[in-house]
């Protein structure tokens, strides 16, 4: 670029600043850039679609997902049924809608509280050291020490199966993870200085943790909570395909494809499992592409 | 070197010995308890409470809890596990039985899924920002958003049931013994397995090789005039290699606890079917001994990979 035209360049903003037509940026540069990748926000809009039609469902459809309707079993899509009836009758497009309440309420909750309690555990424990950190390090070792699936059918079959069981399940397999990354974070934040200061005005443990270091490991934070949600639905729907997860009465992704367990229906009913299927698939995608984008956004250091 | 495999091995020892113990809890605060399980059911059932009693005597049933507790761990390593409530089987040869072709199915997709996903996170690397780069990121998500039973059963469809190339499920037809009666049946589920271990591989591959791509021995390499491949393979690629070897001790545990469903959805006679049926007629003995072994077996892998990783980037060693 020639050095007359990079003066027409600076000319132009100027003019523009002048014109207070360049006020600074209020959005934040993390979210811009999330919004600039185009993965992320494809991950945004599906995950909004199928979140939002779970939400709404009983304006979506007037089907009610638990009505037996033995006369109508089995029967193939139609306008009547999106996604047609199962083998006693209920209507699958609304079993879908329905079931998509309880299968994210399980992923979504149980992430977020899972996240709540390991910052709550990690950042004070890091932040304090002493034997309180070496007492959590050491229970959250014991957690992890379990391969994942083995502890969460472990502890269903000694606690038993309910919808809230499955998340209590969850919360104690999915704490430990975020624990070791906010103590990870805690551990190398606190020698900053600012941390110090904050040290020497006086304020207490619990306002320098929560208030002042914690938000700048907001990052990661998100990134493993979009990444543990992921993952608690692909085990409820697994859990529930095996008919260890959520009681079969309540409509859940994977209890909607408990029936592929069963051979005849995976060869001739394709409508019974391939689009609840697709939903769960497109659905995770989703929240992994957004948890993508956060980490690119919010991490300089995983820029690629 | 040697001081520190033995350091290491001294921190397994209370972890193991902490989650023994939890385990033997679960067994005592469940029904059936645990020591009694040492006795064949099919004889408990048999004989009188006088008899039962004295054979709980003979055993030291009667005992306090923490004497119980070190007569049951002094049972496990003389290799006697209890009986499972079903059917009153030794724990042990349930063991011996399911545990070959569990081994079996899982070396075969991690060592599959390592070799591909190293190969593909490499060249995803090395093309960054290519459409092969980002045809290889979406297919790694894709990897880790369906859920694998569901690729399970979609393969199982087309292969086995649709198009009839390969038997839907088990291991083994009685009768048939050679390795091509054998082989077909590991396909279709050693495919799905390698498939889904392969994404998480190749992104972590993928990123350590970036990291590796952008150190200063790459500059000095390339300034020497180094042709392109030796820099990527010999300096890139070696030390783009100690995080994958942490990566891999991590996925040891899959060997027991990754392939649970796949062998649920293609009834493959291992370890992880058995913990699912035990876990559905609570046969508490059954699932605590498998929850047990498999951490275990978690520990050990952790005990390898430590040494493994020391053996590789000696900085560790001195930490």
């Amino acid at each position: 670029m020639s050095r007359r035209s990079l003066d027409r360049k600076f000319d132009r903003i100027l003019e523009l600043e002048e014109a207070q037509k360049l006020s600074p940026s209020r959005r934040n540069r993390a979210l811009a850039k999330l919004l600039n990748n185009r993965l992320a926000v494809l991950g945004i809009i599906l995950f909004s679609i199928i979140l939002f039609s779970a939400i709404f469902a009983p304006l979506l459809t007037d089907a009610n997902p638990l009505k037996i309707d033995l006369r109508n079993a089995s029967k193939a899509p139609s306008a009547e049924h999106w996604f047609g009836t199962d083998k006693t009758g209920r209507d699958v497009f609304a079993r879908v809608l329905y079931g998509g309440r309880v299968s994210i309420l399980v992923g979504l909750g149980s992430g977020l509280i899972s996240a709540v309690i390991g910052i709550i555990i990690g950042a004070y424990t890091g932040f304090k050291g002493g034997w309180i950190d070496v007492l959590a390090l050491r229970v959250s070792e014991l957690f992890m020490s379990f391969p994942q699936i083995i502890l969460v059918l472990l502890l269903v079959s000694i606690i038993g199966q309910s919808l809230l069981n499955l998340m209590i399940i969850f919360i104690l397999t999915g704490w430990g993870g975020m624990y070791r990354m906010a103590r990870a974070q805690m551990l190398s934040l606190r020698e900053e200085e600012y941390v110090q200061a904050l040290q020497s005005f006086g304020l207490s443990t619990a306002s320098i943790c929560y208030k002042h270091i914690l938000p700048n490991a907001l990052g990661p934070v998100m990134v493993n909570i979009t990444l543990s949600t992921a993952a608690f639905i692909l085990a409820e729907a697994g859990l529930s395909y095996l008919g260890l997860g959520v009681p079969l009465n309540i409509p859940t992704w994977g209890n909607i494809l408990n029936t592929a367990q069963d051979l005849r229906v995976l060869q001739n009913y394709w409508w019974m499992w391939l689009p609840v299927g697709t939903v769960i698939s497109v659905f995770v995608l989703s929240v992994n592409f957004i948890g993508d984008g956060l980490r690119d956004a919010t991490d300089p250091s995983q820029q690629g | 070197m040697l001081v520190y495999v033995i350091r290491r091995i001294f921190v397994l020892i209370p972890m193991l010995v902490v989650i023994s113990f939890l385990v033997y809890l679960g067994l005592e605060l469940t029904p059936g308890d645990a020591v009694s399980s040492l006795i064949n059911p099919e004889v408990a059932s048999r004989i009188t409470p006088e008899q039962l009693q004295a054979l709980r005597e003979s055993y030291g049933l009667n005992d306090p809890f923490l004497v119980r507790y070190v007569i049951w761990l002094g049972n496990i390593f003389q290799g006697n596990f209890g009986h499972s409530l079903a059917g009153g089987v030794p724990i042990a040869t349930i063991f011996l039985d399911r545990l070959p072709a569990t081994l079996e199915l899982s070396f075969v997709a991690l060592l599959f899924s390592t070799i591909i996903g190293c190969i593909l996170g490499t060249i995803s690397a090395l093309r960054r920002g290519s459409p092969t780069d980002n045809f290889l990121t979406v297919f790694g998500m894709l990897g880790v958003s369906v859920p694998e039973f569901l690729f399970g059963l979609s393969v199982m469809l087309i292969f086995a049931l649709n198009l009839g190339w390969l038997p839907a499920g088990g291991r083994l037809m009685p009768g048939y013994e050679t390795i091509w009666d054998r082989a077909p049946h590991i396909v279709l589920p050693a495919m799905v397995l390698s498939l889904m271990m392969t994404a998480g591989v190749m992104r972590y591959s993928r990123s350590s090789m970036l990291d590796a791509l952008t150190r200063d021995f790459i500059i000095t390499a390339r300034s020497k005039g180094l042709p392109e491949w030796r820099i990527n393979l010999l300096h890139g690629f070696r030390v783009a290699l100690t995080p994958v070897v942490v990566l891999i001790g991590f996925r040891l545990p899959l060997l027991i606890g990754g392939s649970v469903i796949i062998e649920q959805v293609f009834q493959w006679p291992g370890i992880g079917n058995e913990f699912i049926t035990a876990v559905r007629g609570s046969d508490y003995p059954l699932v605590m001994m498998i929850a047990l072994f498999s951490v275990f077996a978690v520990l050990m892998a952790s005990l390898i990979i430590d040494v493994l990783t020391a053996l590789i980037d000696p900085r560790v060693r001195l930490n």
